[in-house]
Formats: structure tokens, sequence, C-alpha cells
């Protein structure tokens, strides 16, 4: 088992690892809350760093039951967000923020086996509330995601809770295990249970351009990209990222958490379909934004004129949510 | 007969020298194969009695009547001024007046003021669409030379489809009026028509009275948008016929028929009725019974009902068809005239409160279709059809609702031939004469209670009726949609009571005023009830069986929580399943006026106002007929029952 190796930048934590010969890169950055970088198969697969995402681009019942008028507030808090906290632990020793000059202590890169990286953000909304991003790298070349949205009470029902990873360039195809289909949580009883590939990025054209392309119930999630923005690589060559549920015993903590996920993979942010009217008003699509969910609120189906999906599909504010998957490069 | 601009106006007048509506069956003659008119999946044309008018004909639009060319229907009068445009079609569609889509709103919404003629204060209605300064009028003119099947003998045209009000020369003769943009509409040409050089005049007006009976959810169009046929009878003719197949019991059978006949000149007739397989196989003949009739020009005859032993009944699992063949001969045993018309046993009542198809409960897995092409609007093709019924076969969809207006008549005959079971809906909907901004306001409802009223929505009955009344696959009649509910609904309930014992009555628009509950409708029906409402229902001394005429309102991503409907199935015998909101997203293909490329548009995308925008597409397939994802949860959901 080989260490990972981890640079305490001033500015940034760099960590270098492999998983069973196969190498992988990551940036965490300081000021922009966030995992900046992950190079696998040496190919940038990260544009911007994850956030969680609250807002999916409503659906003509969403607007038709008012929802945005009782939940608008996490659209914006869905494009805005403060870091609030980041805090380092390398093998069991806490390190807190590792700020300079701190970071002249270490003379050079530093190994260990399990390093945790996390960030915890402070919610636009009022109340106020929190939420949180952490990473786990183990020397076995694992990389663990697990994100905490904290209830709070007076808080508005929310749309999803999750992570969304925006990539720098369009998918090829992907890959799950999973349900057939389109599905939500209301909306699910019909996907069959099977392995799927999927190509392209596709956009489900509803007519009025809306949330679309979900997937529930989820074991595994791979994508495939050829595409890079780095100027001194022309090859298209095909390299595939993993994601996987979190489900097995582990020595880790963010082993405890959860079965399936939830998630889409498009070529649009919610606010991007929330602000076209028409397929045709939609940019060109030219990034892959993937988003892996713990919740999920229903589409529901009983009018488009005021009523909400049933109780049990939908999301509460004031009660904790979180999501946590592994990266397999 | 002078036409009269006013008829527009006049709720009073909505046919004038129309024919009755009669069954839509095909006629032969004598030495012409039936068979060879009827596609295997059950959709018939006719032969050298039928001559099509679809094609070009010359045309001009007119913003109002009183800038329309009034004299174009003069056999002297010079077109050469006119443009050409295709029939069937839309006008909008073709270039003419804007394209609008509004939902429960009149679409002169903040336009005009109005209030349907009759109601409280209104008056008479004088000049309110006659006189307008927008109310398009679309003038068609077409010649033609009669086909020599038609020649010598009596001719009528149909027209299945024009909306909203038309009047119709022929030679510079006028012939007549008609408005029900969704029934077919039949003419006696005979006294005007010629072998050769014909002139046939349509003045198509957009809006007239009836626009208060066709508030509809969709594009507001207008135009000849159905076929036009020119029909000729034989000598001896079957005007009408009303097939009445009875199943008792599992496989017992019985077979009545009603025939309306004419001659030409009075002559004797032997009537042979035939009951077979769909091949017409002898050695399958259930029933044949020949009689012998002096036919003149207004004739009866009744076949009383016969006792068949052992008949396959019809439903959606095994829609089994029997071919009934009436033949008229001459004395000389010449056939006149030969009627084909797939017929099926089945029985649909109420026992217990429950609605069964025979013997069993109905559960209806059903979807409101309007008819939808994204190039063409309602003018739809037989392809557009079949593709329809794939798709609901496929996705265990076994009903349908014809929202909200009679359909193309080939539909009716494939939902026999596919086991759909059928709501055939009359072509009726007032939605904002009671219903504004969601409240129920009904102080200017029509039809209601106003006698003024009465005869077009008794006319409109009488027609989908009278149309459709063979067709195996009609189990309801519905009796219009979100029209509120008086005394004029309650006499269509009646009318459709008296007819026809052998088929349900449903209205939606009663719950709104239960007064009426006794007296129209024999099922409960609601629209986007919640399943807790439907409990309630059914959980407190409920009177009639239940069915949600429309639920699961499919707009966008929608179609969430289907299995709470479908479990009540097997928690309330009463509850007996509804129809989807709906088939097909109403959205229409254009070339984008910045990329070029082609495009769904909708509401509002047409500098249409007021509109009610994206609104027009709740579909369970997409306009361009693409399954929707959600479709993966009604193939399952109504493959349990």
């Amino acid at each position: 088992m080989d260490c990972i190796k981890v640079i305490f930048g001033d500015c940034t934590l760099g960590v270098q690892g492999d998983r069973e010969g196969r190498s992988f890169e990551l940036i965490f950055s300081y000021a922009k809350g966030g995992l900046v970088s992950l190079v696998s198969d040496k190919k940038e697969w990260i544009y911007r760093a994850p956030q969680p995402a609250f807002w999916r681009a409503l659906t003509d019942n969403d607007r038709g039951a008012g929802f945005h008028l009782k939940s608008g507030i996490w659209l914006s808090a869905d494009m805005f967000i403060k870091t609030a906290n980041i805090e380092v632990t390398l093998d069991k020793k806490e390190y807190g923020f590792p700020a300079a000059p701190l970071t002249n202590d270490f003379k050079s890169a530093v190994e260990g086996n399990i390093l945790k990286v996390k960030y915890t953000y402070e919610t636009v909304t009022n109340p106020v509330t929190a939420v949180s991003i952490e990473y786990e790298i183990n020397s076995d070349g694992e990389i663990k995601v697990h994100a905490h949205y904290f209830g709070k009470e007076g808080l508005p029902e929310l749309p999803v809770f999750g992570v969304r990873i925006i990539m720098p360039t369009l998918a090829e195809n992907y890959r799950y295990e999973g349900l057939s289909g389109e599905t939500y949580p209301d909306r699910m009883t019909g996907g069959k249970q099977g392995v799927y590939d999927m190509e392209g990025l596709s956009v489900t054209p509803y007519i009025l351009p809306q949330d679309c392309g979900m997937h529930m119930d989820t074991d595994w999630l791979e994508i495939y990209r050829k595409k890079v923005l780095d100027n001194t690589k022309n090859e298209e060559r095909l390299s595939v990222l993993r994601f996987e549920v979190l489900n097995t015993a582990g020595a880790g903590s963010l082993d405890t958490a959860h079965g399936k996920f939830a998630f889409s993979c498009l070529p649009y942010t919610p606010s991007e379909l929330e602000n076209a009217l028409h397929r045709e008003e939609l940019p060109t699509p030219r990034r892959t934004v993937l988003t892996i969910y713990g919740a999920v609120r229903g589409v529901g189906g009983i009018d488009t004129w005021g009523s909400e999906p049933e109780p049990p599909y939908r999301v509460s504010g004031e009660e904790d949510h979180e999501v946590g998957f592994r990266i397999v490069v | 007969m002078t036409p009269k601009l006013c008829w527009l106006d006049d709720p009073e007048v909505y046919r004038v020298n129309r024919l009755d509506a009669r069954s839509d069956h095909y006629f032969y003659e004598g030495d012409e194969d039936e068979n060879a008119f009827v596609t295997k999946e059950n959709v018939r044309r006719g032969g050298r009695l039928y001559q099509s008018l679809d094609g070009v004909y010359k045309f001009a639009y007119s913003v109002n009547a009183s800038l329309r060319p009034k004299d174009f229907y003069r056999t002297d009068f010079d077109s050469s001024a006119f443009d050409e445009i295709k029939v069937p079609g839309h006008i909008e569609l073709s270039g003419y007046d804007r394209i609008q889509y509004i939902n429960t709103m009149y679409p002169w919404e903040g336009h005009y003021y109005r209030r349907p003629a009759y109601t409280k204060d209104a008056g008479d209605g004088a000049g309110m669409f006659s006189e307008a300064e927008y109310n398009p009028v679309g003038s068609y003119l077409k010649r033609f030379d009669l086909d020599e099947g038609l020649r010598n003998k009596r001719v009528i045209i149909r027209f299945e489809g024009v909306e909203q009000a038309f009047y119709l020369w022929l030679n510079g003769e006028f012939v007549g009026y008609a408005e029900d943009s969704f029934t077919p509409s039949e003419f006696d040409l005979t006294p005007y028509i010629k072998d050769k050089d014909n002139l046939l005049a349509v003045e198509v007006h957009k809006r007239s009275s009836a626009a208060w009976l066709e508030d509809q959810d969709f594009f507001r169009f207008f135009g000849i948008f159905r076929s036009v046929t020119l029909i000729a009878k034989p000598g001896a003719h079957i005007e009408d016929m009303w097939a009445k197949p009875v199943l008792y019991g599992d496989n017992e059978g019985g077979f009545g028929l009603s025939l309306r006949l004419s001659a030409a000149e009075t002559m004797n007739c032997y009537i042979n009725i035939r009951l077979s397989d769909k091949e017409g196989n002898e050695e399958s003949e259930i029933l044949n019974v020949t009689a012998s009739k002096e036919v003149a020009a207004d004739t009866e005859y009744i076949l009383k009902e016969e006792k068949i032993s052992k008949v396959i009944p019809w439903d959606n699992k095994n829609p089994h068809l029997y071919k009934l063949l009436i033949t008229l001969c001459d004395e000389n045993d010449n056939i006149i005239e030969k009627v084909p018309y797939d017929i099926g046993f089945r029985r649909i009542e109420i026992k217990d409160k429950v609605i069964s198809l025979n013997g069993s409960r109905l559960i209806i897995n059903g979807v409101n279709r309007h008819e939808w092409n994204k190039a063409s609007g309602r003018c739809i093709d037989i392809q557009d059809m079949l593709k329809d019924i794939r798709i609901m076969k496929h996705n265990n969809i076994n009903a349908v609702r014809t929202c909200h207006y009679p359909d193309n008549a080939s539909w009716y005959y494939l939902c026999d031939s596919f086991g759909i079971y059928m709501m055939a809906e009359c072509n009726l909907e007032t939605h904002g004469t009671w219903q504004k901004l969601g409240e129920v306001e009904p102080s200017y409802n029509v039809p209601g209670s106003i006698p003024e009223w009465k005869g077009a929505v008794m006319d409109r009955a009488e027609s989908n009726f009278h149309t459709f009344k063979n067709h195996t696959s009609v189990l309801f009649w519905s009796l219009g949609n979100e029209s509120y509910a008086g005394d004029n609904i309650a006499a269509m309930n009646k009318f459709f009571k008296d007819m026809d014992g052998s088929r349900l009555t449903h209205y939606e628009g009663v719950c709104r005023n239960r007064d009426y509950e006794d007296v129209i409708s024999d099922v409960e029906s609601m629209m986007y009830a919640t399943p807790k409402d439907i409990e309630e229902y059914l959980s407190n001394a409920p009177k009639k069986p239940y069915i949600l005429c429309e639920y699961m309102h499919d707009m966008g991503n929608s179609l969430g929580g289907l299995g709470s409907y479908i479990a009540l199935l097997d928690k309330y015998q009463m509850y007996q399943g509804g129809f989807i909101w709906d088939y097909i997203d109403q959205a229409i293909e254009v070339t984008d006026e910045a990329t070029g490329e082609k495009v769904l548009r909708y509401g509002g995308d047409f500098d249409d106002r007021a509109s009610d925008y994206e609104f027009s597409a709740n579909g369970i397939v997409f306009a361009d007929r693409t399954e929707k994802p959600a479709m993966q949860e009604v193939r399952y959901y109504y493959g349990l029952h």
C-alpha cells in the first residue's frame, strides 16, 4: 500500500495518490471553497469546485403549486454560498485550517494514509444553516465524499439536496446501474433495474425547459469523456470516472452513510434550464453538470395549479439530509 | 332562400338545410367488392360512389365579414385575385390569420366585451360576430366535374369538420349553413349539381355564437380542417342504420337492427342482413335474414332482436368483431347497395353501483386525447391515428376520452378494431362562462337553462349519437366538458338515455351544480380529485360508480403519484379508474426566427394575447409522438389491472 502525498500549499492543499496503479492528483482550494482539481487518467475532471446543490429547475407542477414562491430562497442558496470553515485532518492529526505561515513547518510534501478535508458552508438563507462537504482520501486510493445538510426550523422545503460537480467539457456518454428511464421519487415504480448506457447528455425535450434526467436508486455511475480544455493535449482519448455508493464496511467514518443515490448528468445547470422558455434558448452544451443527490422532491401529478407532490415525496428544510459517494479513478 | 349574416349571432340558428345526422356507415354498389375498401386495421374508404373534394381550393382571407368578397359564390365572379389553399387544413397554419392558444378564457379576452346572447341583460347578440371588426372569413372556391360513378344519382356533400360556421353554395345557388366544428355536416346537392364544371363555394367564419360552446383548451383555429367528400346514393339506399348487438350471459347473443331507407323512386326491395366472421365466410354465419320492403322517399325497417347462440364477446383483450353485411336488392335480385359494418357483442351496465363490461367490473386505464399533429394541428391523418393506437396498446392504455369533441371518424373504427374503450364526447365546452380565475362564477353560463341555447346543444348531442352509434367501442356518451349544469345539459342526458339504453352517460360538470346530479350522468365523474377526495366520496354513501374523467395532469415533467390512484382500484369496487390528462403535447413546429431551425412553439409564441402559454402541452407523448419518460410509469401501473 502506497501512502498518499499531501502538499500543504499556502492557498491550496494538493494530494497525490494512486489506486491499483492508476495515479490521481487533487487540489483543494481554500479560496474557492472546494476541490478545484481532480486529475485522473491525465485528464482534468473538475471545472469549478463542487458545491452543495439545493435547486433543481422548476417543473410546471412546481410552478403551479407556487413552490418557487415558498422555496425560491433555495435558488439563490444554490447559486451563492459562503465557505465558513475548512478543516484538514491527516492520519488523525487535526490541522484545522492550515494557513500560512503554518505551511512553512512542513518543509516538503507529507506522506500519510488517511486525509480528510472538510468544508463547511453557510447558506444565504434566512435563517442561515450549515452544510458540510467532507472528502476522505486514503492510501488505497479511495476518494469518498460525504455531504450533510443541517436542517433548521423555519427553512422552507428543499427542491433537492446533493453535490454538484461541473466538468470542463461535455461527456460523450454515461453508464449507470439503477432504474431505467427518467425517474423521480414518486415516479419510479415503472423503472426497471439494470445497467444502462446513455448516449450523450440528453435533455428531455419538455417544451418548456425544466428539471429532467433524474435517475433514482443508483448503485454506480460512469462518466465517459474525450474532450479536454488543456491546450497541449489534442488527443481524443476516452476516459472514465466512476461514482459509486458508499455501502461497504470500511475503516473510514463516511462508510456508515447511505445506500443508493440519485443523480442527473446534464449539459446545463439548473439556472441555465430555468432561464430558457424554449429548448432553442438553451446555450450550446459544453460542460458536464453531474449532480449526485441524497434527497429529491417528487414531480407530483395531481394537477398543475396548486397540488404539491404527496407528503413522502417532499424534502423538509427543517430536517437533516445527507449524501455520500465514492469517486473511483 | 337567402342566407343571412345574422345567423352568426343567433344561437338559435345552427343549421340551415343541413341533413339530419346519420350513421357513419359506408355503402357500395352491387358489383363492388366491399372487402377491397378496408384495411386490415378496419379503416374503410369509399368506392365509386365517393368523390373526394380534398385538395387545392381558391381562397380569399378577409379580416371581417364586411370586407369579404360577398359575391364570390356567383358563377360569374372573377376569382383571379384569389390565392390558393390546401383542404383540409387550418387557415392559421396556411399563412393567414394569427395562431392563438388559450385555455378557459374566450379568445377575445381583452379585445371585446361580450356576453352570450340571452344571458342576464345581454340581449339577442345581434351584430356580436357578424359586425365585429375582427372576425375573419375564409372564402373557398372549388371547380369540379362529377366522377362517372356519381352521375345521374342523388348526391350529397359531406364536410367532416369545418370550424366554426359556414355557408355553402353550389353553382351560384345557396345550399345551406352549419355550425358545430367537429361533427359531419351533410347537404343535399341533387337539385344543383351538374356532370361538368360545378362551382362549390364555402364561406367559413372564424367565430359565431357557436364560439360560446367551443371554449376548449386548445389552439383556436378556423377553416375546413377535415375532408370534404361528394357521396352519391344508389337508387335505393340505407340512409341510416343502427345495429344493436346484445350480449346475454357470457356468450349468448342477440341482434336487432333499424334502418332508415330512401329510394329515388319508390321500389320493392329485398333486404338481406347477414352476420358472419370478419372474412365473411359462409360457414361462420350466425345470422341471415331476408325481408321484402317497399322503399319510398323515407322508409323505416326494423329487424326485431333475433337470438344468436354462442357469440364471442368483444373487449379490450379480445376485440372480436363480426361482419355485418346489409344488402339491398331489387325484385330481380340485382344488388343495389351493400353496407358492411364490423360490430361486436358486449354489454355495459351498472350492477350494484359498479360498472361492468360483459359481467366483469370495468377498469378504465384511460387517457384523454386531443387530435394533434405538430405540423398540421388538428388536421391529422390515418398514420397519426395508427401510431396513437400502437402507443396505447403498447402502454396498456385501454380507454380514450375524445376530449372535448367528436374525432375523425376513422378513429372510432380503429378503437373498435383494437379494443380501445371510448368515452365519446359531444362538442361542448363553455368554460369561460362559469369559471373565472379558477373561481366558480356562473352568472352568464351557457347553455345553462336558457331556452335559446337548448337547440344548439341538443343538435350536438344528436349528431354525436347518430354518427357514432354503431361503434362497439363507445361505452360512454359524454355530454361535453366543463360547461356547468342546467336544464339543457339535463336534456342532453335524457336524449341519450331515451335513445340508447345500452350505454352509459357521462358528464363531470354536474359536480359543480349538484341540484342536477339525479338527472345528469350515470357515473360520478371528477377531474383532478386527490386520492383522499376519492376515498371521502366512496366512504360516504356514494350514489354512483366513480371515475376520473381527467387526472394526472401530465404537463411537462409530471405524472408523479400515479400509484396512489391505482391502489384505490383494489380498495374500492366503485372506483373504476380514470383518463390521464392528456395524450399529446399541443405544440406547433415552426422555423425559428433566430436560427432557421425547426422548433416547437406554444401559446404566446405568435404574439397571441391573451394566451395561456405552455399550458397547451400536457401529453404523455411529446408533440412529435415520441413517448415522454413518464410513459414507463403508465405502462407499469396500467398493466396491473
